[in-house]
């Protein structure tokens, strides 16, 4: 990642629990392959069903070739997928695209933003970076929270969608796979698959994993906003935790336990830990979706995995450890109860923890966050599934002009200049002198203009590589890689990795009753009985339906 | 409750009932003219009501026709005219869903909690309120109890977890003095009770306008004369003031009836996670969780629809009733 970093922003718990929330409540009906919708809903028009039609091979296909380039070596290079970690920046940038691709045209693009809008007209950072495209892009910016909302009715309406739309997962809209992309946006296979991206050769450098998200129905439609193998991490305040005197050697299920109750002081106002339920899902090995069991599909629900979770998440909230605003459901919050000190363990995405040294070492300079090393509950070796490699993306509007595509894909590829490139320098720091100037080491230090104008924008349209770049904060790149380095062994693909399958609508409302329960047997309301009731419910008004979708999908790889 | 007492009283034939009585009248005799002489007549009154007809038509019935797309496996990206035609299905599907007669239970025993501990709490309010002479005073009182309406329910919902929460101000407050705490807001069998509380909080105060200005009504000669009478604070409440609030009672009675499958979407939401669906899943909030959320639009519509069709029902009836106590009640056949 680039200095002004974005990951924490993709972190789903950074950004905005409760939409994301929302998405798994949906059944995150919208995950994929749409080509295979049609057997199964009689509503969708584009139907071109054609199998496993999304199958890796498939999607290889499409998908472009990966050439990398490293214009600067890092300091802690990738290990078994693990993000590589950048101790300074270089002293020299390298331009990598050397002629502005634009034509002087304006096009239109919309993007989310998780902080405050900046000012469209005189801003110098859109001026600096619009200079380096020949073009001009225009940003319709709205609040991340609520982009959603606004997204569901722009794309009602295909003729007025802008050129350019960025699009998080979370707040795919429902028949998104099915009738949305085809219609509304371009097929970018003629223009990047295989050797085609070689006329563009930073979108080249994004590696295949994150382009694989990028196909619904066997056609390249996105654009990536790459991410790393590892997203949801467990942190604690190792700084307050060693100050009372206690150290943290966490083996197994039963010491976290132990450790949260340990740290548990209502009477002065401290919980040990937020809900842990994320976090259950880890240390037991919860899969995302779908497991193989004897050559049959398991759905995560009905895995003993998955009732192991909730029986560990009933005794740490019957313990008392779990604060009790976290109890009554306000996971809004988690992050400030966390850095406020008033629970001391809670999960997050890997990205919240430069984001918490932002927001936190300016007030207190001993401030440290670290996140647990995995470990299984029963002590054993923890088995960690593939966070998916993009979970954001950009589309652009359907059109007939080619020279048009080949414009914005121009721009696209500059915008994906990795670590190292001019490029990436000014659309991460701004333009030096004005959105910041050199400290004596020669850390960009940012002026008060950058706080208004220089907002992460551009990365929500693509973006290159992720790299672990956040030098400024002292001892946390190496903190971070080397953490990384040592998880990302225990990483392994989950079923149907790289897949973007959409479920048909009507299995949308299956997976509500589990969030609802894994909320009620958390908290003691319900037992795991009412688990084995909401099984067999689910079996019967659709379970098994989505199986045999999902048993096509998989026979057809 | 106070409330059944007085409305099965005989309708007391005092002056203040002439407003209900003029409503009830029918309009002017109208057999004897032509259509054409009085659109001539009207034409002027014609003319500044069609601004009005034209936007209930365009954007209360013609829209109403969209309620087409409960009888559809709707898509919005397919239109209703295209959408696949599936007669009774959504319905099948609501009706065969045990957890839309949980959301159904919960809607009613939360209405029905609420117009016992809830509807007369402005009334009292208004009462009491009406005996305050000073008019400072009351113009104080009267925007300290409004003010919480203006409150948004994350707010409110907010607010009620700092003080009554687990970890809350009373809570911490009494581990303090070393008592243990209490948790009310995640208490699921305290729920009807909280979240009476909360609307309590915020809309009781905001209630009471609508019967201070019946009040304001009654002349103050009324109560003069019953005190010559030798009639106490008491009676002169029972046999003076009641019987004045009464029409107004019954009106906001019946359009609450109306409303009462509308138990407050967002209050509830914001709490579903605290207390579980198990109390809180209400016809509002299914609608959304089954069916908006996925994008199943034909389904949220069926359930909503049946939602109207109750609350038509309840309408209807609590008009009915109020007809039989002699009561113009929202309306009348002319």
């Amino acid at each position: 990642m680039k200095t002004t970093t974005p990951l924490s922003q993709v972190g789903f718990t950074v950004v905005d629990r409760r939409s994301f929330l929302r998405m798994i409540a949906a059944g995150a009906a919208v995950v994929g392959v749409p080509s295979l919708l049609t057997g199964c809903s009689t509503s969708s028009p584009n139907g071109t069903a054609t199998g496993g039609g999304a199958g890796a091979g498939a999607v290889g296909d499409v998908i472009p070739k990966y050439i990398p380039v490293d214009f600067v070596k890092p300091d802690f290079p990738s290990v078994n997928g693990s993000v590589p970690g950048y101790l300074t920046l270089p002293k020299k940038f390298v331009q990598s695209v050397v002629k502005p691709p634009g034509s002087g045209a304006t096009f239109k693009a919309m993007t989310p933003l998780w902080g405050t809008i900046p000012p469209t007209s005189g801003n110098q950072y859109y001026k600096a970076v619009n200079g380096m495209f020949g073009s001009t892009i225009e940003f319709q910016i709205t609040d991340g929270n609520t982009y959603g909302d606004k997204l569901a009715t722009v794309l009602a309406s295909a003729k007025d969608v802008p050129d350019w739309v960025s699009i998080p997962s979370w707040v795919f809209p429902p028949r998104f796979g099915s009738e949305i992309v085809g219609n509304v946006f371009q097929d970018l296979t003629p223009y990047l698959a295989g050797d085609k991206v070689k006329d563009y050769p930073n979108l080249a450098n994004i590696p295949s994993d994150a382009w694989k998200y990028c196909v619904w129905n066997g056609k390249l439609y996105g654009l990536p906003f790459p991410g790393g193998v590892l997203n949801d991490v467990i942190f604690y305040r190792n700084d307050l935790i060693e100050g009372m005197g206690i150290t943290v050697d966490v083996k197994n299920g039963d010491d976290l336990l132990a450790l949260a109750l340990e740290l548990t002081d209502a009477a002065a106002g401290r919980w040990g830990a937020d809900d842990l339920w994320t976090p259950a899902t880890i240390i037991h090995s919860v899969p995302p979706k779908w497991k193989l069991d004897g050559g049959k599909l398991v759905h995560r629900v009905e895995c003993d995995e998955y009732r192991a979770a909730l029986e560990w998440n009933a005794k740490l909230f019957a313990s008392g450890a779990v604060h009790p605003d976290a109890v009554a459901g306000q996971t809004g919050d988690a992050k400030k109860r966390f850095q406020s000190g008033k629970t001391l363990i809670m999960g997050d995405g890997l990205g919240g923890w430069n984001e918490a040294l932002r927001d936190n070492l300016a007030s207190n300079p001993k401030y440290w966050q670290q996140p647990f090393d995995y470990f299984a509950a029963d002590g054993g070796k923890p088995v960690l599934f593939k966070a998916n490699s993009a979970n954001i993306f950009s589309f652009l509007k359907k059109s007939d002009d080619k020279a048009r595509i080949t414009e914005l894909l121009g721009l696209a590829n500059l915008l994906a200049a990795p670590f190292g490139t001019t490029e990436c320098d000014v659309i991460t720091n701004g333009v030096e002198g004005v959105h910041y100037t050199k400290d004596s080491t020669g850390l960009p230090v940012p002026t008060p203009l950058a706080a208004t104008e220089l907002q992460p924008t551009y990365i929500f349209l693509v973006d290159g590589p992720v790299t672990e770049t956040h030098v400024q904060y002292p001892g946390y790149v190496k903190a971070v890689s080397t953490w990384q380095a040592k998880n990302a062994a225990f990483v392994t693909d989950p079923l149907f990795f790289g897949q973007q399958i959409s479920e048909p609508t009507q299995f949308g409302s299956l997976a509500q009753p589990f969030v609802d329960l894994e909320k009620d047997i958390s908290r003691g309301r319900k037992s795991l009985k009412d688990l084995d009731v909401a099984i067999k419910t689910w079996k019967t008004s659709g379970g098994d339906e989505l199986r045999a979708f999902y048993q096509k999908i998989l026979d057809g790889q | 409750m106070t409330l059944p007492a007085f409305v099965g009283r005989r309708r007391a034939p005092d002056p203040l009932h002439g407003g209900a009585a003029r409503e009830a009248a029918p309009a002017v005799p109208v057999g004897k003219i032509s259509w054409r002489t009085r659109v001539k007549a009207d034409r002027s009154l014609l003319i500044m009501v069609v601004p009005a007809v034209t936007l209930l038509v365009v954007f209360a019935y013609v829209a109403m026709l969209g309620n087409v797309i409960a009888w559809e496996n709707y898509s919005p990206y397919t239109g209703f005219v295209h959408s696949p035609f599936v007669a009774w299905a959504n319905f099948a599907r609501v009706f065969s869903n045990p957890l839309f007669l949980d959301a159904v239970r919960n809607t009613l025993s939360i209405t029905a909690f609420q117009l016992v501990f809830f509807f007369p709490i402005p009334i009292f309010l208004a009462l009491l309120l009406n005996s305050v002479m000073s008019p400072h005073i009351r113009t104080v009182i009267q925007s300290v109890v409004y003010l919480p309406h203006f409150f948004s329910w994350v707010l409110v919902v907010t607010l009620f977890q700092q003080m009554l929460g687990g970890a809350g101000l009373v809570s911490q407050t009494l581990r303090h003095h070393g008592y243990a705490g209490f948790d009310l807001m995640t208490n699921p069998h305290a729920f009807l009770v909280l979240i009476t509380m909360q609307s309590v909080w915020k809309d009781a105060g905001w209630g009471i306008i609508i019967f201070l200005a019946a009040l304001g009504t009654v002349s103050p000669e009324l109560y003069e004369a019953a005190a010559v009478d030798g009639a106490n604070r008491w009676r002169r409440i029972w046999h003076i003031t009641l019987p004045a609030l009464r029409p107004v009672i019954l009106l906001l009675l019946i359009l609450r009836l109306g409303d009462s499958l509308t138990v407050g979407f967002e209050q509830l939401i914001l709490q579903r996670g605290a207390v579980g669906p198990g109390v809180s899943e209400v016809i509002d909030t299914y609608v959304y969780y089954q069916g908006v959320v996925n994008g199943d639009w034909g389904y949220s519509a069926a359930a909503g629809l049946l939602k109207g069709v109750v609350s038509l029902a309840l309408v209807m009836g609590a008009n009915k009733v109020a007809h039989l106590f002699g009561e113009a009640g929202v309306y009348q056949k002319a």
